[in-house]
Order: C-alpha cells, then sequence, then structure tokens
C-alpha cells in the first residue's frame, strides 16, 4: 500500500493539513494509503512501536513465574496471559508497519537497546502475589490508556486497541481476582498482597507518563486525534479507580498524602518520584539490563527456528488449499 | 540483509454465516505456517471456523480518498491477461470495531483495477470506506473439515478463564465507586 504523508514545506500542504485536520474532526478514521503529515506518521510509528516492545517485554517479568503458579488453574491463566501479550505485541506491530516500518527494523531497535518500553517493565516480581498486582494495577493502567487509545484516528491503531482492550479486561479481572483473594487470606498472604501493592503502585502511576505540562508531544497527539485524553486525564481515571477498590479489600496504599477530594469527586496524590521514573527510562532501573539480555538471548536462541521453518518452506511449496 | 519474512494478510470467519473479515497480519515463510500463526494470533477466542490468508503483495487496496482521487481507474485499460478471479473485501463503516474490511463476494476481471471497477458496480448496497481485491488463486484457506475444523477452533471455545466474564463477580461494581451514582446504581448491575 502506498504512503502519502506531506511536508510543511509542500506547496499543497496546508491545504492538505486542513482536509486532514477536518476528517478527524468528523470523526474518520485515517487509515493506510490515506494522505497524512509526515509529523502524524512518526508520532504514531513513535507511539506503536514503543507500545508493540512493552508488550512483548512485558513477557518477561510474569513468564517466569509460569513454572512457579501455585495451582493448575493459574498456570492455566497465566500461560493464555503471557501468550495474549505476545498476541497484541503482533497486533501493534502490525498496526505499526501499516506505515511503511519493517518489522525488522522495530525488532533491530528494540534489541539494540535504541527503542523504548514501558518503564514498568524493568522492575522485578519478586513473590507470586506480584503477579496478582501486575494484573490488577499495571493491566489496569494500561486498560486506561489503551481504551483511550481505541479512540485513535489512526484505523489500524485503533482497531488493534480494541481488540487488546478486550484480552486485557480479563487480565486486569484474574489480577484483581488474585490479590483480593489474597488479601481475605491469611496473615501470611494478606502481607504478600500489601507489599505487591507497595511495589507497583508508584510504578503504575508514573506508566502514563509525565505531567501534561512535562509532556511535549501531548498537544500536537491530542490535536490529531492520536491521544483522545493527556496524561493526567488518564492517571486521575485510574486513580479513581482502584484507590477505593484496594482500600475496601482493606489493604493500604503507600501514598501518606493520598486523599479523597469532596468538591472535584477525585483522589488526589502525593508527589510522583519522577527522578526514578526518568532514571530507569535511561536504563537503569533494577531490570532494564536483564531484560534486554533476555530478549536478545530469545532472539539468537529462537534463529535455528527461523531456519528450519524456511528450510521447510523451500522443500514443501504450496499445501495450503487456495480459494 | 533479508532476515525478515514475507507479510501475509489475514481473514478470519466468526461462525458459518458471517463474511471474512480481515483482522490483521502475520509474518511467514509460507502459506502453512502463516495459517498455523494466523490461528495462535487470531483465533486465541471463540469464535472463529475457518481463517484466510494472502500475501500482503497481492493484495490490491483502496482507501476511499484513492478511489475519488481515480488512482482505481488509471490503469484499468492495461489488463491484457486472461480474466480470473478475484475476492472483493470492503469496509462500510467507521465505527469501533476489530476488524477491517469484510468478504463481500467475487468478480471475474482481467486486472485488479477492473476488478475494482467491477466490485463497484456491483457492490452498491452501501457507501464503501476502503477496498481490497485478491486474486483468487493467491487467497489459502483453512482446511475445512470438519476434524480440522474442530482441532483448530473448537479448544479456544472451552477456556472460559480467558474470557472476562468468568470474574464478573470480582469485589464490587465500579459504579459504587464512580462519583455521583448512589446505591441505587448498585442494585441495578
Amino acid at each position: 500500500m502506498p504512503i502519502k504523508y506531506g511536508v510543511p514545506s509542500d506547496p499543497d500542504y496546508n491545504e492538505r493539513l486542513r482536509e486532514f485536520e477536518a476528517r478527524i474532526a468528523r470523526g474518520e478514521k485515517i487509515e493506510p494509503g490515506d494522505w497524512m503529515p509526515e509529523e502524524y506518521r512518526r508520532q504514531l510509528i513513535r507511539m506503536i512501536s514503543q507500545h508493540a516492545h512493552s508488550e512483548v517485554v512485558g513477557m518477561l517479568p510474569e513468564g517466569a513465574w509460569i513454572t512457579r503458579a501455585p495451582t493448575l488453574k493459574r498456570k492455566m491463566i497465566l500461560v493464555a496471559k503471557v501468550q495474549d501479550e505476545a498476541g497484541h505485541g503482533q497486533y501493534l506491530y502490525h498496526a505499526a508497519e501499516t506505515l511503511g516500518i519493517s518489522r525488522e527494523a522495530m525488532l533491530e531497535a528494540l534489541l539494540s537497546g535504541k527503542a523504548k518500553y514501558s518503564s514498568i517493565f524493568n522492575y522485578p516480581t519478586l513473590t507470586w502475589a506480584d503477579i496478582g498486582t501486575i494484573g490488577w494495577l499495571v493491566d489496569g493502567a494500561a486498560i486506561k490508556n489503551q481504551t483511550m487509545l481505541a479512540a485513535c484516528s489512526y484505523g489500524p491503531y485503533s482497531r488493534a486497541m480494541v481488540r487488546i482492550c478486550a484480552e486485557e479486561t480479563f487480565h486486569h479481572k484474574q489480577g484483581k481476582e488474585m490479590v483480593l483473594l489474597y488479601a481475605k487470606g491469611t496473615p501470611k498472604q494478606r502481607q504478600m498482597a500489601q507489599d505487591a501493592i507497595n511495589r507497583w503502585w508508584w510504578p503504575a502511576l508514573m506508566m502514563m507518563g509525565p505531567h501534561d505540562k512535562d509532556s511535549p508531544n501531548t498537544e500536537i497527539l491530542v490535536r490529531w486525534g492520536i491521544k483522545t485524553k493527556t496524561n493526567d486525564q488518564v492517571r486521575q481515571e485510574f486513580i479513581n479507580e482502584h484507590a477505593p477498590e484496594i482500600l475496601e479489600a482493606g489493604l493500604t496504599i503507600p501514598d501518606p498524602e493520598l486523599r479523597y477530594d469532596e468538591a472535584t469527586g477525585n483522589w488526589l496524590h502525593g508527589p510522583i518520584n519522577w527522578d526514578e521514573f526518568w532514571q530507569v527510562v535511561a536504563g537503569n532501573g533494577p531490570m532494564n539490563k536483564e531484560r534486554l539480555e533476555a530478549r536478545r538471548r530469545a532472539h539468537a536462541e529462537g534463529a535455528w527456528v527461523r531456519e528450519a521453518l524456511e528450510a521447510y518452506a523451500a522443500k514443501k511449496q504450496k499445501t495450503a488449499v487456495a480459494v | 540483509m533479508d532476515t525478515q519474512w514475507p507479510r501475509w494478510e489475514v481473514f478470519k470467519q466468526d461462525t458459518p454465516h458471517k463474511p471474512h473479515q480481515a483482522v490483521g497480519s502475520v509474518h511467514a515463510a509460507d502459506p502453512e505456517h502463516a495459517l498455523l500463526t494466523a490461528r495462535n494470533v487470531f483465533a486465541r477466542r471463540p469464535q472463529a471456523v475457518s481463517m484466510w490468508v494472502a500475501r500482503a503483495e497481492d493484495v490490491y487496496a483502496w482507501t476511499r480518498e484513492e478511489v475519488l482521487e481515480g488512482l482505481a481507474t488509471a490503469k484499468a485499460d492495461t489488463g491484457l491477461g486472461a480474466a480470473c478471479r478475484y475476492l472483493v473485501f470492503r469496509k462500510t463503516t467507521h465505527k469501533r470495531s476489530m476488524t477491517f474490511v469484510d468478504y463481500v463476494g467475487e468478480v471475474e476481471a482481467t486486472s485488479p483495477e477492473e476488478a475494482l471497477q467491477q466490485a463497484q458496480a456491483r457492490f452498491t448496497d452501501t457507501e464503501a470506506l476502503a477496498w481490497w481485491v485478491v486474486p483468487a488463486d493467491k487467497v489459502y484457506q483453512s482446511d475445512p473439515s470438519q476434524e480440522t475444523v474442530e482441532s483448530w477452533f473448537a479448544p479456544a471455545r472451552e477456556k472460559t478463564y480467558k474470557q472476562q466474564q468468568f470474574y464478573a463477580t470480582v469485589g464490587s461494581h465500579i459504579s459504587k465507586h464512580k462519583v455521583g451514582r448512589g446505591v441505587e446504581d448498585d442494585e441495578c448491575c
């Protein structure tokens, strides 16, 4: 599919930009093949590939617990969840590819450390309660963001997000169920659940990204309908939903300044440690090196599978039945 | 260095009475590999009864914008080859959906552009937002035998723990925590 995009130096750029923005204002989706500003395409590739990498790297902290799940039921749930994350990566890489970037180039950027992925996956999973908490808080935060992105003006990204949200809701609910069970369990289980909430609460709040005033891309992203809400709006929605639920479960939240504001109906949080966030983004989080090494190793150790599939394809040629 | 397999567009059919719909793409070495990967990526949950795959380079696509610009008709007269069957897919709504174009039928044409013109003339019941045409002999389908359909697609139906509904009663209903809603809401949900 041909990609047509424009830069401000084009003679007809302003006119086409007006048509493009009018389409978005009418609620139309922009599809591959439609004219779009080069900057729209660049921002989308940046966001979608970063999302895809996050799904793929996100398999690592949880995958490590598949062999240690406490029951067969929990193991099956976790296997399904990790498989979903792989699928989400595929949906998203597909959406980015429609903008003319190759899968290979995106993977290269991830493996070389050039590309970013969500900072939250650079934290370790220390106990089984972390697996439930990741489902409840991390996937809960992701859903808030992804529900917003399902309304995105770019068709393929929006469609990927609708599909992902449907599956992510399973992740969120099974995680919440797990933590609530532990919260009602033995003192040791309650302590495990509380420790996990203590460790994941702040990283989950940071997942939505910097405050709006420190987020240079937000304005153009909102203007072009890529995002329909700002980082702070999504973060507020997340807190408003999860804070009362955690407290209702008899657990506490590691923020002494957290309070419900009657006037606005919002739960207000204390200051976020952005130094920590930027340290993790810069590659200095607790697990950054391990995560990338695991990805590189998986890619290298999977080489024989790719070679075998190619050899098989060459040998077999057409076997499936054409319509 | 060419280490990237070709890209295949994937079409999924949810039930025997629904059309095949474009759901996304996979990279694969051959049609069989593409179908297997497509099943793992796009049919982890109900419903599915059939999948088609076609190499992305065999898919001829036009957006509404391109049709309006006349790009589709520009090369229509150059098709000198023998007539062959084309499968026609169309997108008709911007409403939220997990799919792109739906299969609407087939036409006989000597070029993809001619196939599009025929499709535009024939499938007129509603406005098209995008068109795809694919030569029928480039579209590969999953084995339609009952045995294969069962083994490929039925297992997903029994894994109810993958469905959000399975966890419907976890905690109290979200409406309890929403601003401006009272206790009454809890009872209706």
